[in-house]
């Protein structure tokens, strides 16, 4: 092979490693890839610098290449991060090239991982950096609703304490202006206020983290800010108006009473003025006031909101729909 | 009268893929060669042609490759590309090529498809590696690193393989290994319910799914898990799950994209069964100045629809995103191991399926896209761990099918009872046949 570090000096002392897929001891390997032949290059001294366990510079640049052939090879992360540790490498600037590869490949999981394992280095980042928040917001310039770069703010505000953090509520808020279906900040925007804080587990709602907590009292706030509460409410209103048929705002709000401990029957009358006789205007209220007239014993003016939905609104569910009638105790058409 | 489901073209897409090199396109999947081994055999079985199609020796020959991306300490690789040879396997080195938490669950279910008995699989090694990948709060990652450090992201696809590989293992009566610790399981099953978000799904991982697999295979295992209030019909959680999960057919394909990432970027994803419903404001006024009712009142009204004005419904994974033929996969298959299949609308999905994610070629894609042949941009490799290289937005996105979305696709419908398509397991997603081989193993009666 007169490959790029076969004819390369630097790595002159090492002996390539090639890929073994059994085939000399008999074996048919499945899902073979018409690989790269740098790709193959590459690993075979990746293989070697590993079994040496080298810890160099050169095995620094050499992780940097097979990354960018594979970014989803998961030993050559841990293994960068072992060295730049064992080097005891500037991880600013393990940040900053990180930067550059996130905006390469946006849907990529080690990235990221390898981003809060830099990141979670007490020594080299005591306290958030001034930067982070702004690369967060440049990344969602690319996709707003980006899965891994929310699991990683989702991790940063654990890690530095930031719920309150005013940063952190602006950016949901600017988000939310832009996109008001963004489902993604409508799920942060619930974590900040109501998602388990310090000492506690991480969980999807409040207090559900813990194996002593009953059933009942999960996702139930012991302590409650009423007006705080009272402000989100009013913040989902302020969204629904602008978007009826948004599912996210109608389930933070449903989110927002069970934390608070308040039902749903406090939005009947605002649900209402979505459903007035004919005139529908949410199909997401219909299901609301479907759901309060349940609560309260009404089950016949509830399997009229569902066959509303059923009927007129949401024929993709009839077959829910259907499922939420039976459970009613009525027959259905 | 309904299109068909093309059972030939899709024999030889797998075909092609099993018998040549994979295009050099998956490199970057290279670390998921076990899975997508997975896909390329279990999808021949479903067909029902792999003994067919495929002679003793090769699929010898394949169990052979299996064993070789055994790790000399228990479990398995997810390729062979980490193995540097056991003659220089040290124990300070053997960080560097470790067995991995899903490759493990995909290469023992792949055994068990090609009519491996397990017999060479280190049972032992492996059930005492295991737990060792359980975290503090109760969850599983999915390598071991320096130090035995769990290194890995959360995923909750993660629990999912672990609880499969103890299923699998260590079966319910630990026959042989009564003597090996195992995994904390009450700790196990508490962090599965404190994933569950405010709105009844799954939260803290794309494919949110999975976790009712993880609950499944303690169920199947024997384990008393009867109070657990996410598997009690009845229970807010329960119900609140089954209505997340139904609510996530739409109509929305996707289909607009182009026309509407001109006019607007940030709505490029769609918007449900919303699509066409416009923002209703323009923000001049400031947000006091005009009451509620005020803006309640100046709402249009939301038209009915009538049955045939949305022929197709696949799945999206999120609120307000267009379908992605992998959902109609993982929410229709925890559907079904909640006993709750029922509720969706099979006859939408399937035609969207079939007429708007079926490949001429045979597979499916990931969304509806461009005709087959006139593909203008590469592979698109949305798998476990995958990465998807940014496409500037010229075109409309991914085209070809791909191992994944072939799978998962065909799988859907074979849950809606396909003809031509064997019975397959929502939990092994593997056929019945494959199922039923296990439970024929040593320790398993």
């Amino acid at each position: 092979m007169d490959g790029k570090y076969a004819s390369d000096p630097e790595w002159a002392s090492v002996t390539p490693i090639p890929l073994d897929d059994g085939e000399e001891s008999g074996a048919s390997p499945l899902a073979y890839i018409a690989y790269p032949t740098e790709y193959l290059e590459a690993t075979s001294y990746l293989r070697a610098v590993m079994a040496a366990n080298e810890m160099s510079e050169r095995a620094l640049k050499l992780t940097q290449d097979v990354i960018a052939m594979n970014p989803a090879h998961y030993t050559v992360w841990i293994y960068r991060a072992k060295i730049l540790l064992a080097l005891e490498k500037d991880l600013n600037e393990e940040i900053s090239w990180l930067n550059t590869v996130a905006l390469k490949y946006l849907k990529n999981y080690q990235i990221w991982h390898h981003r809060q394992v830099i990141m979670s280095t007490r020594a080299s980042f005591p306290t958030l950096p001034p930067k982070e928040q702004d690369f967060l917001v440049d990344m969602f310039a690319q996709d707003s609703k980006n899965y891994h770069v929310w699991t990683y703010r989702h991790w940063l505000v654990r890690h530095f304490k930031l719920w309150d953090n005013p940063r952190e509520i602006e950016d949901v808020n600017h988000l939310l202006k832009a996109d008001v279906r963004n489902n993604s900040a409508w799920n942060h925007r619930y974590m900040l206020r109501f998602g388990p804080r310090e000492g506690e587990l991480d969980a999807g709602m409040a207090n559900a983290g813990d194996m002593s907590t009953t059933p009942s009292d999960k996702g139930v706030l012991g302590v409650v800010d009423e007006d705080m509460v009272d402000g989100e409410l009013l913040y989902a209103q302020e969204a629904i108006v602008r978007a009826p048929e948004n599912r996210s705002p109608w389930w933070f709000a449903r989110g927002v009473l069970l934390a608070s401990g308040r039902g749903l029957e406090e939005w009947e009358e605002f649900a209402g003025k979505f459903v007035a006789g004919d005139v529908v205007k949410s199909s997401h209220a219909v299901e609301w006031l479907a759901d309060v007239y349940a609560g309260a014993g009404k089950e016949g003016l509830a399997v009229d909101m569902l066959n509303l939905l059923k009927e007129k609104y949401d024929p993709i569910r009839k077959n829910y729909w259907d499922y939420r009638i039976k459970a009613l105790g009525q027959a259905t058409a | 009268m309904a299109a068909p489901f093309n059972t030939e073209r899709h024999v030889k897409y797998y075909l092609r893929c099993l018998k040549t090199f994979l295009p050099s396109a998956y490199t970057s999947n290279d670390s998921n060669r076990m899975l997508l081994a997975f896909f390329t055999i279990s999808g021949l079985d479903i067909l029902g042609v792999l003994q067919e199609k495929t002679t003793l020796e090769e699929r010898q020959g394949w169990i052979d490759w299996l064993y070789h991306c055994q790790v000399p300490t228990g479990g398995f690789r997810g390729f062979s590309g980490t193995d540097f040879g056991a003659e220089r396997r040290t124990e300070e080195n053997g960080i560097w090529d470790p067995a991995n938490g899903p490759a493990t669950f995909f290469a023992l279910v792949n055994l068990l498809i090609l009519g491996d008995d397990l017999s060479r699989v280190k049972r032992r090694e492996c059930l005492e590696w295991l737990p060792k990948l359980q975290r503090s709060d109760g969850s599983f990652g999915e390598v071991l690193g320096p130090d035995e450090s769990i290194a890995s992201h959360r995923d909750l696809r993660y629990c999912m393989c672990a609880a499969g590989i103890r299923y699998m293992l260590r079966g319910s009566a630990s026959k042989g290994v009564e003597d090996i610790e195992d995994i904390d399981v009450p700790k196990f099953i508490s962090f599965i319910e404190a994933c569950q978000a405010y709105d009844g799904g799954m939260a803290e991982s794309p494919f949110r799914e999975p976790h009712i697999g993880s609950l499944e295979f303690l169920r199947r295992g024997k384990e008393d898990i009867h109070s657990v209030p996410m598997l009690s019909p009845g229970s807010r959680k329960y119900e609140t799950l089954v209505g997340w999960l139904a609510s996530r057919q739409t109509g929305d394909l996707g289909e607009d994209e182009e026309e509407e990432e001109e006019e607007e970027e940030e709505e490029e994803e769609g918007s449900d069964n919303a699509s066409t419903e416009s923002i209703q404001d323009t923000d001049p006024t400031p947000e006091s100045e005009v009451s509620i009712d005020e803006k309640i009142g100046a709402l249009s009204e939301l038209p009915a629809l009538t049955s045939d004005s949305i022929p197709c419904a696949g799945f999206n994974g999120r609120y307000n995103k267009c379908a992605d033929t992998c959902y109609s996969f993982w929410n229709g298959a925890t559907l079904m191991m909640l006993d709750r299949y029922s509720v969706i609308d099979d006859v939408r999905n399937r035609r969207y399926l079939v007429e708007k994610v079926q490949h001429l070629i045979g597979g499916f894609g990931k969304t509806v896209g461009n005709p087959p042949g006139m593909t203008k941009r590469p592979l698109s490799l949305h798998v476990l761990s995958g990465t998807e290289r940014r496409i500037p937005k010229v075109t409309n996105p991914t085209p070809s099918p791909d191992l994944l979305h072939s799978y998962f696709g065909m799988v859907s419908l074979a849950f809606q009872g396909e003809e031509g398509l064997a019975r397959v397991d929502p939990l092994l997603v593997t056929t019945q046949r494959v199922v039923q081989h296990l439970e024929s193993l040593p320790w398993r009666s």
